[in-house]
């Protein structure tokens, strides 16, 4: 049998166990088994020990650990006021923009963002208080919810990303060298997004409200001082990050210290606060871990079959213009996107996509950004997309309603694909200059 | 019965959360040490261990709190007795596997702690002892799925199920990737 037919089972396999609600860790390893027994010459004395040892080898991995600490910070966060305080202390500021108060929604994800790795958890926590605070004021609440739907997936791309770290792990690359390729697209995607905004208020000045705000500097500062410990904390990281002084797992602990001391001087860390924010860390990092581990079994397999290598062979000979390439895989993920999670999504291509990449001469810390953006755009997809799921939660209107107010938002994503596939410096330059080019 | 399954189930789950705490405490550590230029050669070795023991403790509970991601797509499409069958299927396939796996793991666990193993790292650790994480978290994973094939054998939604409804109408989101 050839190595087209035996791909083509195993996908056939692991689409029945994906549409009968297996759960996804189990249905890449049992994949993997399959794959093993059937289609490798692995005498069956070693399967289960192949099992064993990817499994663990995944698990028990130092630079993993930075994941539950990254998760856990942003738990912390989470459960303390900062969301309050920031749409209190960025208000003031945006008076003079076009569109004003709505850029909270774009800015606060973008801060909260920094702090968090969570998309969904991004997004209910900014439009917990931006959402009923802007309807109040009279702001238009279709742009509101269009708006926090998708600036609420800048969690994912701001580092520190609990989404970059699975990818990361998946690639083989240096977690924070695509820390650091994540700022620059995230800055720009929040231009886009607030350039959106002020260009729609411009032409609907009726129905966006008078500011009725007006403030001395010093009184704005004194509004924002709640915004400062946590500013401070993003800019430790950040130097952190970009001086070398710490690798990302010490970076971790160091985000979850300040964390910790950002709600203990809120009178916010309590002991029943401390307690959620760790077992729920715990559960989504165990529930991640579990999946790197299936995938890793999976990848063993993949590897004996040699179908990642046949395939990225295929692709190579078909000569494809890189954009072309580009192009079928973004239509790729975005179906794949329609019924996955993100993390779920990476994990289960990156054995077979990875190769592929590198062998078109793609940087897989580019293709781990442009990922990272298809991924947001899945989120704001329906059927199944988180922050659309937060929201109509949150609203109480249909997704699909949701998912139309996004839209426009939803554009400004694909215009950022297109700029980063046309200028890959956008991605690159950040990484590559404070890390030197990656041989 | 199925009380002190849970019961031992989330013991796990904190013992895992623990172990979270524990990664936390150790990387703080040796990165003070450091800058006091204290040789802190290990503290990696341990982290590895403790990440991974993290991993596997609270899988069982995970799943029991409805935290395991699937394609829920095509599932949530079926009448609630079909939707049964599917859950059954699901759970069957869940509880063959963890079976396999446990059995795996077990063996080559086993045969390290009889080989008398030693790490290679800094630290010269009986093998064995920081691996058996693996084994405890697969039986646990396996004991809570079948716990759960018995439930909804019987004729009750599944507890996973259950949890996540009663998560979201409260309006938390916080572990939803």
């Amino acid at each position: 049998m050839g190595v087209a037919e035996i791909g083509g089972i195993l996908l056939i396999f692991m689409m029945l166990l994906l549409c009968g609600g297996v759960w996804i860790a189990m249905t890449l390893a049992i994949t993997g088994w399959i794959g093993m027994v059937f289609f490798t010459a692995q005498p069956p004395a070693i399967w289960g020990k192949n099992l064993f040892y990817s499994m663990w080898e995944s698990s028990a991995s130092w630079e993993l650990a930075a994941l539950p600490l990254f998760i856990w910070m942003g738990e912390i966060l989470f459960r303390t006021r900062l969301s309050e305080q920031m749409f209190s202390g960025l208000a003031p500021w945006l008076n003079r923009v076009p569109g004003r108060m709505m850029h909270t929604t774009i800015l606060g994800c973008g801060i909260f963002g920094s702090v968090s790795g969570s998309s969904a958890a991004t997004c209910a926590t900014i439009a917990k208080v931006a959402l009923p605070e802007l309807k109040r004021r009279g702001y238009d609440e279709k742009l509101a919810i269009g708006s926090l739907a998708t600036a609420g997936t800048l969690g994912i791309l701001i580092p520190p990303s609990i989404t970059m770290v699975v990818y990361a792990v998946a690639a083989d690359a240096s977690i924070i060298r695509i820390f650091l390729a994540g700022f620059l697209p995230g800055l720009l995607l929040m231009f886009l997004f607030s350039g959106y905004i002020a260009w729609w208020s411009i032409r609907n000045p009726d129905k966006v409200p008078t500011s009725g705000i007006d403030m001395t500097f010093r009184q704005k500062i004194y509004e924002s001082r709640h915004l400062i410990p946590c500013t401070l904390l993003i800019v430790f990281i950040v130097a952190v990050l970009i001086a070398g002084w710490a690798t990302a797992t010490e970076c971790a602990a160091y985000g979850v210290l300040g964390s910790l001391v950002i709600a203990w001087q809120s009178k916010m860390l309590s002991w029943q606060s401390f307690r959620d924010s760790l077992m729920s860390a715990t559960r989504v990092s165990c529930m991640i871990m579990f999946i790197l581990a299936g995938a890793a079994f999976l990848k063993l397999t993949m590897a004996f079959t040699g179908i990642p290598r046949e395939l990225a062979e295929w692709v190579n000979a078909m000569n494809l213009h890189p954009y072309t390439l580009i192009a079928v895989l973004a239509v790729f993920y975005i179906i794949l996107g329609t019924a996955l999670d993100g993390i779920s999504m990476i994990v289960l291509t990156a054995a077979v996509v990875l190769p592929m990449i590198q062998k078109a001469g793609f940087d897989l810390i580019w293709f781990g950004i442009f990922v990272i953006l298809l991924v947001e755009i899945a989120e704001v997809t329906p059927p199944v997309g988180f922050n659309l799921f937060v929201l109509q939660n949150m609203t109480g209107k249909d997704s699909n309603v949701i998912a139309r107010a996004a839209i426009p938002f939803f554009v400004m994503l694909v215009v950022c694909i297109l700029l980063i596939t046309v200028f890959p410096q956008i991605v690159t330059i950040v990484p590559d200059w404070i890390m030197g080019v990656q041989k | 019965m199925r009380k002190w399954v849970h019961r031992c189930i989330d013991f796990f789950g904190y013992v895992s959360a623990a172990f979270v705490f524990g990664i936390f405490v150790v990387m703080l550590g040796a990165a003070l040490l450091r800058t006091f230029q204290v040789p802190v050669g290990g503290s990696d070795d341990i982290v590895s261990w403790m990440t991974a023991a993290a991993a596997f403790f609270g899988l069982a509970h995970t799943f029991h709190h409805g935290d395991f991601v699937r394609m829920s797509l095509v599932i949530e499409k079926f009448e609630p007795v079909a939707r049964r069958w599917v859950e059954l299927a699901a759970l069957t396939v869940g509880v063959l596997f963890t079976a396999y796996l446990t059995y795996s793991v077990a063996a080559y666990v086993y045969d390290s702690y009889v080989f008398g193993d030693v790490a290679d790292g800094l630290i010269p650790l009986k093998k064995w002892i920081p691996q058996s994480s693996i084994v405890i978290g697969s039986l646990l994973l396996f004991i809570a799925l079948l716990d759960e094939w018995i439930n909804v054998a019987k004729g009750n939604r599944p507890d996973y199920v259950l949890a996540v409804e009663e998560r979201h109408a409260k309006g938390d989101f916080s572990e939803d990737m």
